[in-house]
């Protein structure tokens, strides 16, 4: 990271469709299991990845810390109680060190912000609730997290779309590396609505209705039409490297390199020269050849386009030596959420010492062919991977976690 | 509106039951919502809200509302102004009703 701190990552949680705890995350990987399913009316019967938004389970927050939270902040205080609990950090030490927290969403809750444009639109705006704001503020993740856990250090909320969650892990790694912060809860989180979905549908980069909703989502392959929207969150506690041995705290790994690049003139496109400039970037950040990398995982949502651009770039200063998969053939594309979401998968398979494949991905695209594709499970030890995730408006960001630190 | 007071008392605790997720044992009226049942000013207003939808009417700009401590006070409150804030809302609707109309013709 270049900084005068080493950071490495102490705790971790998350909150998917595909499970509320990372081992059940990559089991339910690792069987090869959908979240995908057909969509209601409201999202013109599109495939979805939903998260259960189950008001049971939320009820584990108090009234007066849920009242202020839409789904997207629900599912964020959850994954940040489970990834302080996993860190073994008391509510004291939190105090002590003014933790803070980083985490960011596409555009804070869509649910809300819905119903506040029906109310408004016709004429009921007296009828808002209070709550309006803070559920839907393009922050809501942060302060919630941040009032749920009771932090009171720096509140940041990185809002670049699909790339907000790594973007707050590279920010809350960054203040830890430079020696402004020693613990900060960092992640991503999201929920999908039409607004969200029906964008992207409007650009031909939605995966249209499928007779089987669970083929929809097919990064990298030759028949791929499209994105499929999920939602979820991930939070990770991230921690100077010499108070986390201190305390004696399990370490996942280390955040060894992140970057964070532009092309200069991007809108919907993903741009190819960017993407390998941020990823050798990245390497140089944590000093590494990209040859020492032992797994990438992909931000390849199954659009047309984008995958074709990162599997260029990936092939460019990877070549062929590394494998590659994207979990969102399985996920959906999670969002703000998908950067730290599937890096908490990584983290499992590297516990299992097992690769998980490109869900759906039968037939590469030439277009993104020249890279080493995992089109089924591979047995191989984790020691040093790459993560990225790319963003409408031209952001791209890339991180590398070393294990047994 | 034109209720009994049970009625007004059953729609009261029913809101803070169901929204604020009280306990209906808790639910006397010389209890105060600051201190006794935990709420908070953004809670009130959330309240409010609620009651206003539930009855039909307006309590924007009423300063009486803003001055209640007890469930008690809420009670006496809709008792004594329900047929005035009834008038106030249907006056309301009248004028909105006569706006639109004026806006038609135009």
């Amino acid at each position: 990271m270049n900084g005068l701190k080493r950071v490495v990552i102490t705790g971790s949680g998350i909150y998917s469709a595909l499970g509320f705890t990372p081992g059940e995350l990559f089991d339910n990987l690792a069987a090869g299991k959908s979240a995908v399913v057909r969509a209601g009316e409201e999202e013109n019967f599109l495939p979805t990845a939903p998260a259960p938004r189950d008001p049971e389970r939320f009820r584990a927050l108090p009234r007066t810390l849920r009242r202020a939270m839409a789904p997207s902040a629900c599912f964020t205080a959850m994954a940040g109680l489970a990834a302080l609990q996993d860190s073994g950090l008391t509510q004291d030490e939190l105090l002590a060190l003014s933790a803070g927290c980083a985490v960011g969403s596409t555009m804070g809750s869509v649910s809300t912000l819905r119903e506040g444009y029906a109310l408004v639109i016709s004429g009921q705006s007296d009828r808002l609730s209070p709550m309006h704001f803070f559920k839907a503020a393009s922050h809501t993740t942060a302060f919630n997290l941040a009032r749920t856990l009771g932090l009171n250090g720096a509140i940041y909320s990185p809002c670049s779309a699909c790339a907000s969650g790594l973007q707050s892990m590279g920010l809350g790694a960054a203040l830890i590396s430079a020696g402004q912060a020693t613990v900060m809860f960092c992640g991503g989180a999201d929920e999908t609505g039409s607004e969200v979905s029906g964008s992207f549908a409007l650009m031909y980069a939605h995966a249209p209705v499928e007779d089987d909703p669970t083929q929809s989502s097919q990064p990298f392959s030759a028949h791929r039409k499209g994105l499929v929207c999920g939602e979820g969150a991930a939070v990770f506690c991230l921690e100077e490297y010499e108070h986390a041995v201190k305390r004696g705290a399990n370490i996942y790994g280390e955040i060894v390199g992140y970057s964070s690049n532009s092309g200069g003139n991007g809108l919907s496109q993903s741009d190819a020269p960017a993407i390998a400039r941020c990823m050798t970037d990245t390497c140089k950040s944590a000093g590494i050849s990209p040859a020492d990398i032992d797994y990438i995982s992909a931000h390849a949502t199954s659009t047309l386009q984008g995958d074709a651009a990162e599997a260029a770039a990936i092939r460019e200063v990877f070549g062929a030596n590394v494998p590659v998969s994207s979990l969102k053939g399985h996920l959906g594309h999670t969002l703000g959420a998908s950067g730290p979401l599937e890096m908490a998968a990584v983290f499992e398979m590297a516990r299992h010492g097992v690769l998980i494949p490109t869900r759906n991905l039968v037939d590469v695209d030439p277009a993104c062919a020249g890279i080493d594709h995992l089109t089924a499970p591979r047995e191989k030890p984790i020691r040093i991977f790459f993560k990225n995730s790319f963003a409408f408006g031209g952001i791209n960001a890339s991180m590398i976690c070393k294990l047994n630190v | 509106m034109n209720l009994t007071r049970d009625e007004i008392i059953e729609a009261v605790n029913g809101a803070l039951v169901n929204e604020m997720e009280l306990d209906p044992a808790d639910l006397s009226p010389e209890k105060t919502f600051f201190d006794d049942l935990g709420l908070d000013s953004l809670d009130m207003v959330d309240l409010m809200i609620g009651l206003q939808r539930k009855f039909g009417i307006s309590l924007r700009d009423n300063e009486e509302i803003k001055q209640v401590r007890t469930l008690g006070d809420v009670y006496d409150f809709f008792e004594k102004n329900q047929a005035m804030l009834t008038a106030q809302a249907e006056a309301a609707k009248a004028a909105a009703a006569q706006a639109a109309q004026q806006e038609t013709g135009k």
